[in-house]
Parts: C-alpha cells; sequence; structure tokens
C-alpha cells in the first residue's frame, strides 16, 4: 500500500483535460482512500501502553494510598494489573493489546462504512443512468 | 479496471498528527469539562468520589467549576500528545 501524498499520477502535455481529470482523482483519492488497519491498530498500541506505564510510575512514585487506591482500580479491568514495578510491565502488555485491538477496530470499522457508502454512491449513480433505459429501446 | 481504481486499491490515507491532537484534545477536555460540572450541578453528600480521583494525575484539578477548567486544560494537553504521538506513528509505518 502507498500514502495518497506519494502517489505520483502521471502528467501528460495532451491536454488540460487530462490535468483536470488528474486532480479529480487526486482529490477522491484524498477523500475515500482507507486507514491502514495495521499501522492504526500499532499507533494505538504505542501510545496505550506507553500511557499506561506513565500512569503507573507516575502513581508509584507518589506513593500514597489515595494514588494506590486510584490506580488499583485499574486492575478491575485489566487482569494482573497492579501498582507496582512488575504492574507497569502488566500495563505495558494490556496497553499494547488493547490499544492495537482499539485502532485496528476503528480502522476497520471506518473502512467498513466509507466502503459500504462508496457501494451506495455507486449503485444509485448506475440506477440514476439506467432509469431511462426503457425509454431508448 | 481503470487506473485511477487501481490507486485507489493501493492507496491509503495518511494522518495529520496536530489536527488529530487539537481534535482529540477538544474531545477529551470538553468529556471531562461536562463530567464535572454535571457532578457539580447533581450535587449530593460525595460530589464526584471517583471523579476526584483523577487529581491523583493532574494536580489542581477537583470536582469543582474551577476544577472542571483546569482540567479541560489538563486533558487538552493529553489528547494534543496522544493525537501527535498517533499520527507519527501510524505515518511512519503507513509510508513504509
Amino acid at each position: 500500500m502507498r500514502p495518497v501524498s506519494e502517489i505520483k499520477l502521471a502528467s501528460t502535455n495532451d491536454s488540460v483535460q487530462h490535468l483536470q481529470d488528474m486532480d479529480e482523482s487526486r482529490v477522491l483519492l484524498r477523500a475515500f482512500a482507507p486507514l491502514h488497519s495495521v499501522a492504526l491498530g500499532l499507533a494505538g498500541a504505542v501510545v496505550a501502553s506507553g500511557l499506561l506505564a506513565v500512569v503507573t510510575t507516575v502513581l508509584l512514585l507518589r506513593g500514597s494510598d489515595e494514588a494506590i487506591t486510584a490506580g488499583s482500580l485499574l486492575g478491575q479491568f485489566l487482569w494482573g494489573y497492579s501498582v507496582s514495578v512488575r504492574g507497569i510491565f502488566i500495563g505495558l502488555i494490556w496497553g499494547l493489546v488493547v490499544g492495537f485491538v482499539m485502532g485496528y477496530g476503528f480502522a476497520l470499522l471506518r473502512n467498513a462504512a466509507v466502503w459500504l457508502w462508496l457501494t451506495l454512491i455507486r449503485s444509485r449513480a448506475e440506477m440514476d443512468q439506467y432509469s431511462d433505459f426503457l425509454d431508448h429501446l | 479496471m481503470y487506473p485511477e481504481e487501481q490507486q485507489l486499491e493501493r492507496a491509503v490515507i495518511l494522518l495529520n498528527g496536530r489536527l488529530l491532537g487539537i481534535v482529540l484534545g477538544f474531545l477529551f477536555g470538553a468529556s471531562l469539562f461536562l463530567a464535572t460540572n454535571f457532578l457539580v450541578l447533581k450535587g449530593g453528600p460525595h460530589v464526584g468520589a471517583h471523579l476526584g480521583l483523577l487529581g491523583q494525575f493532574f494536580p489542581g484539578y477537583r470536582v469543582s467549576f474551577w476544577g472542571s477548567i483546569v482540567g479541560f486544560f489538563y486533558l487538552f494537553v493529553v489528547g494534543l500528545i496522544i493525537g501527535v504521538v498517533l499520527g507519527a506513528v501510524y505515518n511512519k509505518i503507513a509510508r513504509a
């Protein structure tokens, strides 16, 4: 897969119309190009694991009972997690998993929604195009 | 298949990290602002006992109107950082 911005559209010297078509296709690519699911999943994983590690470290450094209570609430959702050095690493793993699933899932849903939308637009356009088909027979 | 369609099949979109950060920042900040003020207006004997735990991470944050403004700025910064990092990592992997 190649990013939209890096796609080199072949240009010809033939006609202005052709260049206009190219511009239109570039705009269309920007509008309808899908998200890279794996990339968004990995980005989500990096952010979530980093966030959890920072949160746990901050709570560990503060060390007050209230801080431990605040952190231990996360253990209700993330199995094995606690405000400790071990918890930092468990939080890292949980962050990787949860972040990847969320990022990948979001990209998947977004791409599916765009695909559905495109299919709808295309089918409507085709119906409009052929609606007076019988009149021409 | 037309060349445009082939390009559409191979292309992926890139993210504007700064823009994503600003959007996430406003979203996070506004969420905390609204949640805090909702609890303040709701009132009761222990106003926002759980939300108040955020004060452990964000010094100065309390479940009060002033706290909601402080919390907005804290979460705006957090959202901004998340958006910028997310965009940078995503773009790096998508370009590869």
